[in-house]
């Protein structure tokens, strides 16, 4: 999950289990919380009489004091450690950082340079391209096949669900080895991928995957197909459980064949799935870091960089904090808008 | 044809697509145990000639893996524990309540663990070296670790809350528990499963954790054994089984954890929707 979902599981993180529990149980929570209002009063605000210090500490220890207690710490810590960096990065986009003004905050402002500069960059553009084409190749990949294995598990037999389940190691494993046994598979005159292709008669010659410009991007889209396929498939498994048989039946007793009822019920009644689950995909996929710390390095010549394994470099290879505060700001911008139509997809669910 | 043989048939074919999928794992073992020069044999072998146990005492010792994973240990185990004690009582209010700033909190939440780590490490990092935590490198990294990871915790554990019934809780309260009571005594130990299998998840992911520990750990008595994989894979690197062995040693106990684990993590995951 590690992976990242990623990262793995490293860096991986999904809000689809709760999404998935709201489309379960919707309608019973919410009645259920009404009913919690109105049975709260015994338990709520003062019921003794006495100083100040005392009915506070009697709330947080029998009131509402105790759940603002309760998240005003995990609040507070978050703020700290995610909301003020989020604001740092932005005020470093616009100041001069170097070694040497590392340690104050009034840095020289620059305004827009940092921005002027980046775009003036010649290897700018190719990165974003790089990362669009990484983006959109990986969720393809893990999309189309998680799905075909969804389906395929989807006929129940025995053993469907443990063997399913044996897929997700992919996720829980630390993205750096997924790397590393990639970088081995995918090694030009040893690897055993290159074997395979040749003796199935689909290449003739060796591929370098890993230092050869033409490739190198796709070998590290190859490895994070497979990290990330089985995290959709379980998901796209629990879209498929919930729905319904009936309509299945309706429509054979209607004569339709299964690629109609693949198109005219699966598919349509699995669109709200299918839109988290690819706005997920974007999210873990901007967040993969590990797999070309340990395939590619970015290398060669950046013909494998994207943008968040560039906006590190900056920083931690080349030492110009501004700068990969910069890419990183771009991105997170990029990064909320997906999770915003995320968010807003899962809404939509629970409302309607 | 019939149900069983049908059933068979689905059976076989998905053992061979599992077996496909988890081929690079199967890799992994054997490269582990091949000779430094069956490794380079074409055609590859697909089974050791002479399986070689002992690259793995090799390894351990030349690698120094013990001290890597205890780091790894240490900070999985931090992280964990920050995590677990911020995070139950956030996640329980946010099942509790349904309203605007429930809702306002979760968006937030959500928004927060979409972040990617490689994008937040710069300010965290420069942060950090200002407020002088880079002397504590470890400390750092579970701190960044837990404001990264918690978002997730949160919203997996607070899915466990909403499975818990309110009457019970309610009924405490009318029996005379203070609200403290009723969620320490009533509501934690019912929650308690999904809890450990949400910081199970928390623990594996933290178990592997690279961006933080690569940029924040310079120390190398003091680095988690996945920036030790990093240095021990240079880019000309020929040791191939050696590394592989590494990375058996490393997964194997996430591995076995996932397996023993398997049903209660998938079903936590999709928070129950799979039955």
């Amino acid at each position: 999950m590690p992976h990242s979902p990623s990262s793995g599981p490293t860096g991986h993180l999904l809000p689809a289990g709760e999404r998935l529990n709201r489309m379960a149980d919707a309608p019973s929570s919410i009645s259920s919380r009404k009913g919690l209002s109105s049975a709260q009063a015994p338990g709520s605000p003062v019921r003794d009489v006495g100083g100040p210090v005392t009915r506070l500490l009697s709330s947080v220890r029998d009131g509402r004091g105790f759940d603002i207690v309760l998240v005003a710490f995990p609040l507070g810590f978050l703020f700290l450690m995610a909301g003020l960096p989020l604001l740092y990065n932005v005020l470093m986009s616009f100041q001069e950082v170097d070694m040497f003004s590392l340690g104050t905050l009034m840095r020289p402002f620059v305004g827009l340079k940092n921005y002027r500069d980046l775009f003036a960059q010649p290897e700018t553009l190719p990165i974003l391209a790089n990362t669009a084409i990484f983006v959109v190749g990986s969720i393809a990949g893990q999309f189309l096949i998680g799905f075909g294995l969804a389906l395929f598990f989807w006929v129940n037999f025995p053993g469907a669900a443990w063997l399913r389940g044996l897929f997700l190691v992919s996720w829980v494993m630390p993205g750096l080895v997924v790397g590393a046994i990639w970088n081995w598979i995918l090694s030009g005159d040893f690897g055993v991928l290159n074997f395979i292709l040749r003796e199935g008669g689909i290449i003739s010659a060796n591929i370098f995957w890993r230092s050869d410009p033409n490739y190198s991007l796709y070998a590290v889209i190859l490895a994070n197909i497979w990290l990330g396929t089985a995290f959709n498939m379980i998901l796209l498994s629990v879209g498929l459980a919930g729905i319904p048989a009936d309509l299945y039946e309706a429509a054979e007793l209607d004569g339709a064949n299964a690629w109609q009822r693949f198109w005219t019920i699966t598919l349509p009644m699995m669109r709200s799935t299918i839109g988290a689950i690819i706005a997920l995909g974007l999210i873990f996929t901007l967040q993969q870091f590990d797999l070309f710390a340990a395939i590619t390095s970015g290398g060669p010549n950046n013909s494998s960089n994207v943008t968040q394994y560039w906006a590190w470099e900056q920083s931690f290879r080349q030492y110009d904090f501004a700068k990969g505060a910069t890419i990183s700001v771009l991105m997170i911008v990029f990064v909320m808008i997906a999770s915003v139509v995320y968010v807003r997809s899962t809404r939509h669910e629970v409302r309607g | 044809m019939t149900e069983t043989n049908r059933n068979r048939l689905m059976l076989l074919i998905a053992i061979v697509m599992a077996a496909i999928y988890l081929f690079p794992l199967y890799w992994m073992y054997i490269t582990a145990l091949k000779s430094g020069s069956e490794m380079f044999a074409t055609p590859p072998t697909f089974w050791p000639s002479v399986p070689q146990w002992s690259t793995y005492a090799f390894v351990w010792e030349s690698r120094g893996m013990g001290r890597y994973l205890w780091n790894s240990l240490v900070i999985a185990s931090g992280a964990v524990v920050l995590i677990t004690v911020l995070g139950v009582g956030c996640a329980y209010v946010l099942a509790r309540y349904r309203n605007v700033w429930v809702d306002i909190g979760l968006f937030l939440i959500l928004m927060l663990q979409v972040l990617p780590a490689s994008l937040m490490i710069t300010p965290i990092f420069v942060g950090f070296s200002q407020l002088g935590m880079l002397d504590y490198p470890r400390l750092a990294v579970i701190i960044a670790i837990a404001a990264k990871s918690m978002p997730f915790f949160v919203v997996l554990v607070r899915a466990t809350f909403m499975a818990v019934p309110m009457e019970l809780e309610e009924a405490a309260l009318v029996d005379g528990n203070s609200r403290v009571g009723a969620f320490f005594h009533i509501v934690l130990p019912l929650a308690r499963n999904g809890i450990l299998v949400s910081a199970i998840l928390i623990f594996m992911q933290a178990f592997g954790e690279f961006v933080y520990s690569k940029s924040i750990i310079q120390d190398i008595e003091l680095q988690p054994a996945s920036v030790g994989l990093n240095s021990f894979m240079g880019p000309n690197t020929n040791e191939w089984n050696n590394i592989m062995a590494y990375a058996t040693i490393y997964v194997t106990p996430i591995l076995a954890i996932f397996v023993l684990l398997q049903r209660r993590i998938v079903s936590g995951l999709t928070s129950g929707a799979i039955k």
